[in-house]
């Protein structure tokens, strides 16, 4: 088990360690950073100083060793843009990705479950394609279109919500709104197609068989089931809407995760974009090792396998 | 590339390839094949359809509305842009933009993940961790910031979009397509070409390949709608296809500007076309799932 | 958003992967339960905010590290305050120093300090921070001008010298309003808390003091009181960043925001059709231009005279600036010098005469013109570029374009990637007429990509000439020879437009020529 363990272990450490090396010089193929500040123009001097501020003079493999040396001891290293350490900023902007992903996600929800149950009891009836049609148009709009028409819609003409920023739970509503819609599709579909799987199951032919009202079977018996996969469902989707939420958070001015690193590509932020890439690398290696380890303690044969 | 005939004579119970026959069946999604049906017969006849060139305006006459609306004229049916140019004739052009887009991405994605997905499920060992390693730390590069860093490097084009589109989703195919070979090597059709001495290369292109295919059309008939949009976004980021190049994505983003002074003809139109070209795919992929893909129906 | 649609998830979920989304999602939840509240931020009266289309970064508050950029004067202004700065009316005012006096042979600048001017911690501004700010200095042109800086005198707290080690006739320019180096931080203070702790919680000598920052998100500044010029009117002020340019508007239309910068286009439009809201243009310091690389291959179009006049005729300036600035664009007709630089020359007005154009097209032997390969451009100012193109293609030149995402096309510029076809380009740096010669015409310049001999000679003497009118007279030359040459087609100088909302007095837009931003902050008022 513990060899299991440690392999694995290593496994991570080497996957983050090539995620370190291809995003290291992923970023330093797109460009200079000095020449977003200085004007077209600028004297030779000011670019050549800004290199040197930023290290950027050295031999490539230097750089890339004071870069690991420095991540050693948990430094992710400054800003170019914004000389702050790019941890500080991270976690500044973390709970507000965190928090905009989990109310969209209970939208989503909101959306995708009951249009699901619906349409799985209703197969082929006006409430199966309502519903399906609706979830179905979150995917098929882009979700600033989505953002900038609630904009005009709430924020202009009926003045009712705060265009953008973030600060109360009104600030919530439209780009979690425009961020869930997107994945209610999904929710939709899993729960109905689950929902027909466990309407479908011995269990409940026999509930209705023991002559229960369909509302009540429904209800109590194939909701609960069908709702497992969906939650589980949701878990995985929430981790990706912290990661794409970019667009959102910019129609919105969402202070986000996604908005950092969009800006740290867009300025050559070398430092912002290493460790924001990282800091989501090694989230998803760890929960995966994790996984990985549960797995084993639960089945004995994987530790064989593997 | 093993064609379909070749599956048909293995030894096995592979499916059939029943595209065509399940389109005979019932509850086939009539309108949504007829949207793209009509989007691509637009795309193919878009230099004789289009009434202007979609690249060059006038200022002059810019900001025209609807042939229908006060100042419309049969000119410019649909109005113009900011700069000038013909919508209809732009919206006729980046239907095929759309659709080259869309489909190439698709495909190369879809070749790409596959192939990984099969070479990774039935290899296994030390093979199989490197790709579903590979797969994994893809993941951390969350795909439109991904497709920033390609769009920097390459620069803008078409082609580089598809190619960055591509780059960018091949981990789904791989890990559903692995899946699905995980299960599929334990079968007995498998285990008998095995015994008949086929070769490792031999087996996943003849007998493994064409039991996937069609997890893999499904899969690419949903991830259409996917590219589109993403492409929008891509756009919408400045990263897109560049201009003057009229793709829906780009019109998209560029009219936005001009929706809350009034200009809805620069959004609704190519929203619309978008929209309708992502919900056709997606209830086309709905019911490919539902028809092809049995096990990919619970989810 | 849109790019993830939650197939990989159904990956994920099949076969025995069942508690692995257990897991995603528990991580997940408890993440979000530790996350802490985010600040609220209510409209108060004695409060204006600004809806900021850049992200405000720390270094902006320390004038140290200011790049030769004009943003962080966005900041600048209200934080700070130079002994010498840009003010309405007056492009050197004495701020922090009343007076100066400059010695005769040119290698001397003595400076009298205010009385009165004082750091936000209630410690005067003295000849010690004068001399602890230019030293400390490290923004753009930090060596140069450390370079020809030979000592700093401080006689006593109101009286600073700065010595040079030979006459430098631009000294004044560079100290007052071409680098950072002229902004006055305490040097007791800084020397306490450290540079970083510095941005953190920074000190100036402005009209404004630091409150509250958090870095891309929102600054929150509040009125000095003790400022030398005047007592601000406005209690509070709050910059909010605020990427989309339609975002910003429907901001500023609902109030959360006062002032908008950057509103482009339609948006613009609609921003002068809305009652109450004021559209407040500004004119850049920074002109657009295309640029013939091809000029100096004698087998290219290019290389004809007639061809570059040619397009130089085919541009119609005026259309659009009116389409896409709403017409609030300068038409200089000087492709690289802005009209605010020192040296400026005006050269003759421009022309838009497309059938001239064919006619010079047919003289230089293409009357049915020709195919000119790619039009490079920043991928931001994309649609000056497609009318352009368009422009060209009227008179028979062809382009495709080709918008860069601007890092990767500035840094291929400057690196002479763009070698064939025609580049659209523009600048906002710093300096003076010389310094944009230097940089875009003569042998060397960064962004030149060929040269002519008469104007590398013209350069070598204006560098040598002591007597400002006789180098002024050089720098005239220059310029008329890039005109009469044709070496690019000037476009324009930059518009930039901003919004006002009707709570907003005094806006202090285009109080100082050139300068992008609201200055200065004291003369902003609320109305009442």
């Amino acid at each position: 088990m513990r060899r299991f363990i440690l392999r694995r272990a290593g496994y991570c450490v080497l996957s983050l360690f090539l995620l370190s090396l291809t995003i290291f010089f992923f970023v330093r193929v797109t460009g200079d950073p000095a020449a977003l500040l200085v004007e077209p123009g600028a004297s030779p001097d000011d670019i050549a100083a800004i290199h040197h501020q930023f290290g950027l003079d050295r031999p490539l493999w230097v750089q890339y060793w004071l870069f690991m040396v420095a991540l050693a001891h948990g430094d992710f290293g400054q800003s170019f843009y914004y000389q702050v350490p790019v941890l500080q900023l991270y976690l500044s902007r973390l709970p507000n990705s965190l928090m905009l992903a989990a109310v969209a996600m209970g939208l989503s929800l909101l959306i995708g479950i009951p249009s699901g149950i619906l349409a799985s009891v209703r197969v082929g009836g006006f409430w199966d394609g309502a519903g399906k049609l609706f979830a179905l148009l979150g995917l098929s709009l882009p979700s600033f279109l989505v953002g900038l028409v609630l904009i005009l819609v709430f924020s202009v003409y009926l003045g009712w919500l705060p265009s953008s920023g973030a600060g109360s739970w009104v600030h919530f509503i439209m780009p979690a709104f425009a961020l869930g819609w997107y994945f209610a599709a999904s929710h939709m579909r899993l729960t109905r197609s689950s929902m027909l799987e466990v309407l479908g199951s011995e269990y409940i032919k026999l509930a209705r068989l023991k002559g229960l009202p369909q509302s009540l079977v429904i209800a109590k018996h194939a909701f609960k089931n069908a709702l497992i996969p969906v939650l589980t469902l949701a878990g995985v989707n929430l981790v990706i809407m912290v990661n794409v939420a970019v667009v959102v958070e910019t129609v919105f001015a969402w202070p986000g995760i996604g908005r950092l690193l969009y800006e740290g590509i867009t300025f050559r932020d070398f430092p912002v974009v290493q460790g924001v890439v990282l800091m989501g690398g090694a989230m998803i290696v760890m929960v995966n090792l994790l996984v990985d380890i549960l797995y084993a303690v639960i089945d004995p044969r994987i530790r064989l396998e593997k | 590339m093993s064609t379909p005939a070749d599956a048909i004579r293995l030894p096995s119970r592979a499916p059939r390839f029943p595209v065509w026959q399940s389109l005979k069946r019932a509850n086939f999604p009539i309108v949504p094949t007829l949207i793209l049906g009509v989007i691509t017969f637009v795309a193919i006849f878009a230099n004789q359809l289009a009434p202007h060139n979609p690249e060059v305006g006038s200022l002059v006459h810019r900001f025209r509305p609807p042939f229908w609306m006060a100042k419309g004229s049969a000119t410019y049916l649909l109005g113009t842009d900011q700069l000038g140019r013909d919508v209809l004739s732009r919206l006729i052009f980046g239907a095929r933009i759309s659709l080259v887009v869309g489909f190439t991405a698709v495909v190369f994605a879809g070749v790409l993940g596959t192939a990984l997905g099969i070479i990774s499920g039935y290899l296994g060992g030390w093979v199989d961790q490197v790709i579903m390693r590979l797969t994994d730390t893809w993941l951390a590069l969350p795909a439109l910031t991904f497709a920033i860093f390609l769009a920097a490097i390459v620069g803008p084009s078409m082609w580089n979009i598809v190619i960055i589109l591509g780059l960018t989703y091949w981990t789904r195919y791989a890990r559903v397509i692995r899946g699905e070979v995980l299960s599929l090597k334990e079968r007995e059709f498998v285990r008998l070409a095995i015994v008949a001495g086929c070769s490792k290369g031999t087996i996943m292109r003849r007998h493994i390949l064409p039991n996937v295919i069609n997890t893999a059309v499904v899969l690419g008939s949903l991830m259409l709608g996917v590219v589109i949009i993403a492409e929008a976004s891509l756009s919408f980021l400045g990263v897109g296809v560049p201009p003057p190049e009229p793709a829906w994505g780009l019109m998209l983003s560029d009219g936005k500007q001009g929706l809350m002074v009034g200009y809805w003809w620069l959004t609704v139109f190519p929203g619309a076309c978008i929209m309708l070209m992502v919900l056709s795919a997606n209830l086309i992929g709905d019911w490919l799932r539902v028809k092809l893909d049995p096990q990919l129906r619970q989810l | 958003m849109g790019m993830e649609k939650p197939d990989r998830a159904r990956m994920q979920l099949r076969g025995p992967q069942m508690s692995r989304r257990d897991l995603l999602a528990l991580a997940a939840a408890s993440a979000v339960v530790g996350a802490p509240a985010v600040a609220g931020a209510a409209a108060q009266a004695d409060q204006l905010t600004w809806g900021v289309h850049v992200s405000i970064t720390p270094s902006w508050l320390d004038p140290a590290e200011t790049q030769g950029i004009i943003t962080p004067f966005m900041v600048l202004y209200a934080v700070h305050d130079a002994m010498v700065k840009a003010m309405p009316g007056q492009p050197q005012a004495p701020c922090l120093a009343e007076s100066w006096t400059a010695a005769e042979d040119g290698l001397s600048y003595s400076f009298v300090i205010r009385k009165e001017a004082k750091f936000h911690n209630g410690e005067p501004v003295t000849s010690e921070d004068v001399k602890f700010s230019f030293e400390r200095y490290k923004g753009a042109s930090h060596e140069l001008m450390h370079s020809q800086v030979a000592s700093i005198e401080t006689p006593d707290p109101q009286h600073v010298t700065f010595k040079l080690k030979q006459p430098w006739p631009d000294f004044l320019t560079f100290y007052s309003s071409a680098s950072g180096a002229g902004w006055i931080v305490p040097k007791k203070y800084v020397e306490k808390v450290g540079d970083d702790g510095y941005k953190n919680a920074p000190i100036g000598a402005g009209p404004y003091k630091f409150v509250s920052f958090k870095p891309g998100v929102e600054l929150v500044l509040e009125a000095f009181d003790g400022y030398w010029r005047k007592k601000p009117s406005v209690k509070r002020i709050v910059m909010r960043m605020i990427p989309d340019e339609t975002t910003r508007l429907a901001a500023l239309k609902r109030g959360e925001v006062d002032i908008a910068y950057s509103i482009r286009g339609e948006l613009a439009e609609e921003l002068q059709k809305t009652p109450g809201l004021a559209l407040k243009p500004v004119v850049l310091q920074a002109p657009n231009w295309l640029y013939f690389p091809e000029q100096w291959d004698p087998k290219s179009p290019w290389s004809k005279l007639q061809v570059r006049q040619a397009a130089n005729l085919a541009i119609d300036r005026e259309g659009m600036s009116k389409a896409l600035f709403l017409g609030y664009c300068k038409i200089t007709n000087n492709a690289v010098v802005p009209y605010t630089f020192e040296y400026f020359w005006q050269p003759p007005g421009a022309a838009y005469d497309p059938d001239k154009a064919k006619k010079l097209l047919a003289e230089a032997g293409y009357p049915n013109g020709f195919d000119a390969g790619l039009m490079y451009c920043d991928s931001s100012y994309a649609n000056m570029a497609e009318v352009s193109v368009d422009n060209l293609a009227a008179i028979g030149i062809t382009l495709k374009l080709q918008p860069v995402e601007r890092a990767g096309f500035y840094a291929a510029y400057g690196s002479k990637k763009y070698a064939k076809g025609v580049v659209q380009g523009a600048s906002g740096a710093f300096g003076n007429a010389a310094t944009r010669m230097a940089s875009f015409v003569v042998k060397g310049g960064a962004y030149a990509y060929g040269n002519y001999a008469d104007l590398d000679e013209l350069y070598a003497q204006q560098a040598d000439a002591l007597d400002a009118k006789k180098r002024g007279a050089l720098l005239d030359k220059m310029q008329q020879l890039v005109h009469e040459k044709a070496i690019y087609a000037p476009i324009w100088q930059l518009g930039f437009l901003n919004g006002v909302g009707p709570r907003v007095g005094e806006s202090a837009f285009a109080t100082i020529p050139g300068f992008a931003y609201t200055a200065p902050f004291e003369d902003i008022t609320i109305k009442t």
